[in-house]
């Protein structure tokens, strides 16, 4: 359309992207629910069970809700709390298998097994785990066992209170997933050179500083990896809260509360709030793009 | 002070022996290179020196003291790497002065260190680039710095210059060994590279599959190498051998060997009379092979031989000659380039009976020399 | 052992410390999976002590409640539902996703990074948010409630995971082997299914087995998009629906086990290419 003889792609042009045509039915498929998800999600935000749009009602509803203020607090502290508890667990794992040794890989998929078992066994093993009456956990840290210390006098009713129930789900995403976190670490630890820790400690630097000044400034971007994939996962996560915190919601769990506990009657303030869900997502992307870039600008500075 | 004792040392890799009871003595401020090919052990070896691989016996004094279960941080050693292990992430200052934060020393100090040894290898200028913004020569230079700003007792080097092309390695060498001169520390150095090994060192500790073959000045061990594989790995190109017997023919002792008798040098015949009848091998170096047409005095200790040249190859002022004696048996030498001599040409040519060195079969050591 | 102890720790207390850690990880990866076990196999004595301590190993163990279970048809019904949904989500995804692949591995593809950075997004798109866009659409399309709707939802979720584990099973085979076959006259269909195809199933197999997993423990499109009081129930719903105030904690065990069982071995399976599924994106 610029210039006459570029109207029709060329001959070669249009062979070298005809072999191309495979990739059209999974793009169709993906662009379809990107479409309808994008634009049912919008649509759904900005109007009414009434059908006016659009509207800022839906959300005006949503912000005035007691719950949505709890959820957002809710999941912000799962977030913050949770990921660099995740980073540190991986860590510590990374730390204990980054060297090779005996039976290193049978370890290593040792380690890996709490990803072999779906969220919601895991979940509802803890549900199990942690019931009020008679289990396990309170009768652990009544000390009923030989093996640890008596704690409490009391069972603990842990799904009956909000702090509890959601640590008790933040165990369960942690323990769940820590082990995708320790494979993104140990692949950046593995690409360090080992020869940079021998150079380290000829030059007289023991264990902790060779982790201080060699290791952490080098797993920086793994480090970060983690932090972003694994924030974006605490926002999102709905199976461990949606089993073991019941009435104490995540943004994740409000949602299904929203659209599932009414009879359709809040369906868009559900849509809406899975809209400020990808948004929060979003942003903290944004922000922590942004803090990234600051400390790699510090990094260099310190140079 | 900083000698170093290597005593009956081990080292095992599961049931694979990597270092067999090997023995080694380095005076204070002395230039020790570790010579063998690939896989010899040389690296294990500093390694177990520098501390960062565990001896699995014998003994290990440095400056005196055993050293065995000395961590490396603490070991008074420094080493450069082969592959220079600098920080990547820290600049050429930091690199340097890294040993120096950790040892918690002040800032003054460091910094006159640092004005010490940035001139001495000619580093200044680049103190604030990252390592990947160096040159290979330069990066190696940062290493040995980082190395001498730690003023070790013992300073090991792990084939520092073999990531270098040739033209740096040369200047590289000499560097290295004016950097020595000046700071008279003891060096250890590990290559696989012969030439470099007798540029540079006082003496040579050769080694072959984890064992010391002989451990020498440089010009010894070209002169009398004690074992077949220190013949075959010194000097340029290796030694030829040729198997044969020690006989009296006509009441004279001489070499009866594969390609013709050979003279035997008067002063060793009285020794080697005990030897007649027994097999040796005689290792002759390419350049004591001499055409007879080059030569216009004779000796009495000189065997002359015919060949037939197969391959010449021009070093310029020399050339390398690849030919064959008359039973086949191939053979190197070196000739220089203005005599006569052509491919596919039979030639005569002069083994002088001194320069022949005589092994036996079985044990692989030099019979003369012990 | 030879190179593998080139660099564990030397001192008597660090190899000690070190120990522990890896000892103590070690169970506190294993004591969940052995206590979903014993609880499975816990007679009731067991599970309602009366105040005593919780058993660590049940008094009488007992198979009861999975033979409870396997007599039990919507038990049945509830695996085969599910079993279906995988295997349809397995036959979309790969029909969907392996061409893709192939074109992504072996092609110049104009905007390959933005495409690949796309279908990432994709998955980093929260189920949560998307599940109900797409419900709503489903019950206008009267997919509501079908194994249809579950299934293309299931391969909309699979579908990064197929392409990119596909593509990597692609790139894999050499080029050579591809412009050998060209220059014998083979065109891209016979290249495709006479060679590349062939050499790639390995790879394909673990993608396929990774989808099926996949779709075989979801919880959330499963929950949005059949009806809880529908026919068409999936085996995570069956686990849901029995999880209630004061639920049997043995029956809730034994169908997580059964729910899990394969997740666990044939995760095991496919180890090497579910890592790589689930660290993609972390390799920027
Ligand atoms: N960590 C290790 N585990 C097992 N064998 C090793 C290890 N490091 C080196 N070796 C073996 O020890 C021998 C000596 O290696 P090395 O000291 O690196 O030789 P060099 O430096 O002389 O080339 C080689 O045969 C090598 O395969
Ligand atoms: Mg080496």
């Amino acid at each position: 359309m610029k210039s006459g003889q570029e109207q029709f792609p060329s001959a070669a042009r249009l062979k070298s992207i005809l072999p191309l045509w495979p990739l059209l039915p999974a793009a169709f498929y993906l662009i379809t629910f990107l479409f309808v998800v994008l634009s049912y999600l919008l649509y759904l935000s900005f109007s009414t069970a009434s059908g006016a749009f659009p509207t800022l009602a839906t959300a005006g509803n949503v912000f005035a809700m007691n719950e949505f203020r709890q959820a957002f607090v809710s999941t912000l502290l799962f977030v913050i709390v949770g990921t660099p508890l995740e980073l540190v667990a991986g860590l510590a794992l990374a730390m204990l298998i980054y060297k090779p040794f005996f039976l290193r890989s049978i370890v290593r998929t040792l380690f890996i097994i709490p990803l072999a078992v779906p969220g919601l066994v895991t979940a509802t093993l803890l549900f199990i785990i942690f019931d009020s009456n008679g289990g396990f956990m309170n009768h652990i840290l009544m000390g009923k066992y030989w093996f640890f210390p008596h704690v409490i006098r009391h069972a603990v009713d842990w799904r009956g209170a909000q702090w509890s129930a959601l640590s008790v789900a933040m165990i369960g995403k942690i323990w769940r997933d820590v082990p995708i976190s320790m494979l993104i670490l140990l692949g950046g630890i593995n690409a360090i050179d080992p020869e940079l820790f021998d150079a380290a400690k000829t030059m007289g630097a023991g264990l902790r500083q060779r982790f201080r000044y060699v290791i952490l400034p080098l797993i920086i971007p793994a480090i970060s990896s983690v932090l972003l994939l694994r924030s974006i996962e605490m926002w999102k996560e709905f199976i461990f809260p949606y089993i073991l915190a019941g009435r104490y919601h995540l943004l994740g769990t409000l949602i299904e509360f929203l659209y599932m506990e009414w009879g359709g009657k809040y369906e868009h303030e559900a849509a809406f709030v899975a809209l400020v869900l990808v948004g929060c997502i979003v942003v903290s992307v944004a922000v922590f793009m942004f803090l990234v870039d600051i400390v790699r600008r510090m990094v260099s500075d310190v140079r | 002070m900083s000698e170093l004792i290597i005593k009956n040392i081990q080292k095992f890799y599961g049931d694979h022996k990597v270092i067999d009871k090997l023995d080694l003595q380095i005076n204070s401020g002395e230039f020790v290179t570790l010579l063998g090919p690939s896989g010899c052990g040389k690296t294990t070896l500093l390694r177990m020196i520098a501390g960062l691989e565990t001896i699995d016996g014998g003994e290990l004094y440095i400056g005196g003291r055993k050293a065995n279960n000395i961590p490396a941080q603490k070991r008074r050693i420094a080493m450069v790497f082969q592959s220079y292990a600098l920080f990547p992430h820290m600049s050429v200052k930091n690199n340097i002065v890294f040993g120096l934060r950790i040892k918690g020393m002040e800032l003054h100090d460091m910094f006159t260190r640092l004005d010490w040894v940035l001139p001495l290898l000619g580093l200044e200028g680049l103190e604030n680039r990252l390592p990947r913004e160096i040159s290979g020569g330069q990066r190696q230079r940062v290493a040995l710095a980082r190395a001498l700003v730690l003023d070790p007792d013992v300073l090991l080097l792990d084939e520092p210059l073999s990531n270098l092309d040739t033209a740096l390695r040369e200047m590289a060498m000499e560097e290295l060994k004016r950097v020595h001169r000046q700071v008279g520390k003891t060096i250890i150095y590990v290559t696989h590279n012969q030439a470099e090994a007798m540029t540079m060192s006082e003496r040579i500790a050769v080694m072959n599959a984890g064992h010391l073959e002989q451990y020498d000045t440089p010009g010894a061990l070209y002169r009398h190498p004690r074992t077949m594989f220190s013949a075959e790995f010194i000097g340029s190109p290796s030694a030829n051998f040729i198997p044969g017997t020690i006989e009296i023919k006509n009441g004279e002792l001489v070499l009866n060997s594969e390609i013709g008798l050979l003279e035997i040098d008067e002063t060793r015949k009285d020794y080697l009379r005990n030897f007649s009848g027994r097999s040796v091998v005689a290792g002759i170096r390419p350049q004591d092979i001499i055409l007879s047409s080059t030569r216009t005095h004779r000796r009495a200790s000189d065997s002359h031989v015919t060949l037939g040249v197969e391959l010449i190859e021009n070093h310029g002022d020399r050339s390398f000659v690849l030919g064959r004696f008359e039973n086949g048996l191939p053979v190197r030498f070196m000739a220089a380039n203005d005599s006569d001599y052509r491919t596919d040409a039979r030639v005569e040519v002069l083994i002088d009976g001194r320069c022949i060195h005589l092994f036996d079969p079985e044990t692989r050591q030099n019979i003369l020399e012990k | 052992m030879g190179k593998l102890d080139r660099f564990t720790p030397t001192s008597p207390l660090k190899r000690l410390v070190w120990t522990i850690g890896i000892v103590a990880t070690a169970f506190m990866v294993m004591a969940p999976v052995y206590l979903l076990v014993k609880y499975s196999i816990s007679d009731m004595e067991s599970i309602n002590t009366g105040g005593l301590p919780v058993p660590l190993w049940p008094y009488h163990p007992t198979f009861a409640v999975f033979s409870y279970l396997f007599t039990d048809p919507e038990f049945w019904q509830v695996v085969l539902n599910s079993l279906w949904i995988a295997i349809g989500t397995v036959l979309l995804s790969s029909l969907l996703g392996v061409p893709a692949a192939y074109v992504l591995a072996r092609y110049k593809v104009p905007f390959r990074r933005a495409i690949l950075i796309g279908i990432i997004s994709v998955r980093l798109f929260p189920d949560i948010s998307s599940v109900i866009p797409i419900s709503v659409f489903f019950i206008s399309l009267n997919l509501y409630s079908s194994f249809s709707g579950v299934i293309l939802a299931h391969t909309l979720l699979a579908l990064p995971y197929v392409i990119f584990i596909g593509m990597s099973a692609f790139e894999g085979i050499p080029r050579d082997i591809e412009e050998q076959a060209m220059t014998m006259g083979a065109n891209q269909f016979q290249i495709f299914f006479r060679i590349l195809l062939p050499i790639a199933i390995p790879g394909l197999a673990a993608a396929a087995i990774y989808t099926f997993l996949l779709s075989w423990d979801e919880f959330i499109f499963a929950h949005f998009l059949l009806d809880p009081g529908g026919k068409i129930q999936t085996l995570t719903l069956y686990l849901r629906s029995r999880i209630t105030f004061q639920p049997p904690q043995n029956l809730l065990a034994a169908i997580s086990v059964c729910l899990s069982l394969p997740v666990i071995i044939f995760s095991f399976a496919v180890q090497k290419y579910m890592i790589s599924g689930m660290t993609a994106g972390s390799v920027k």
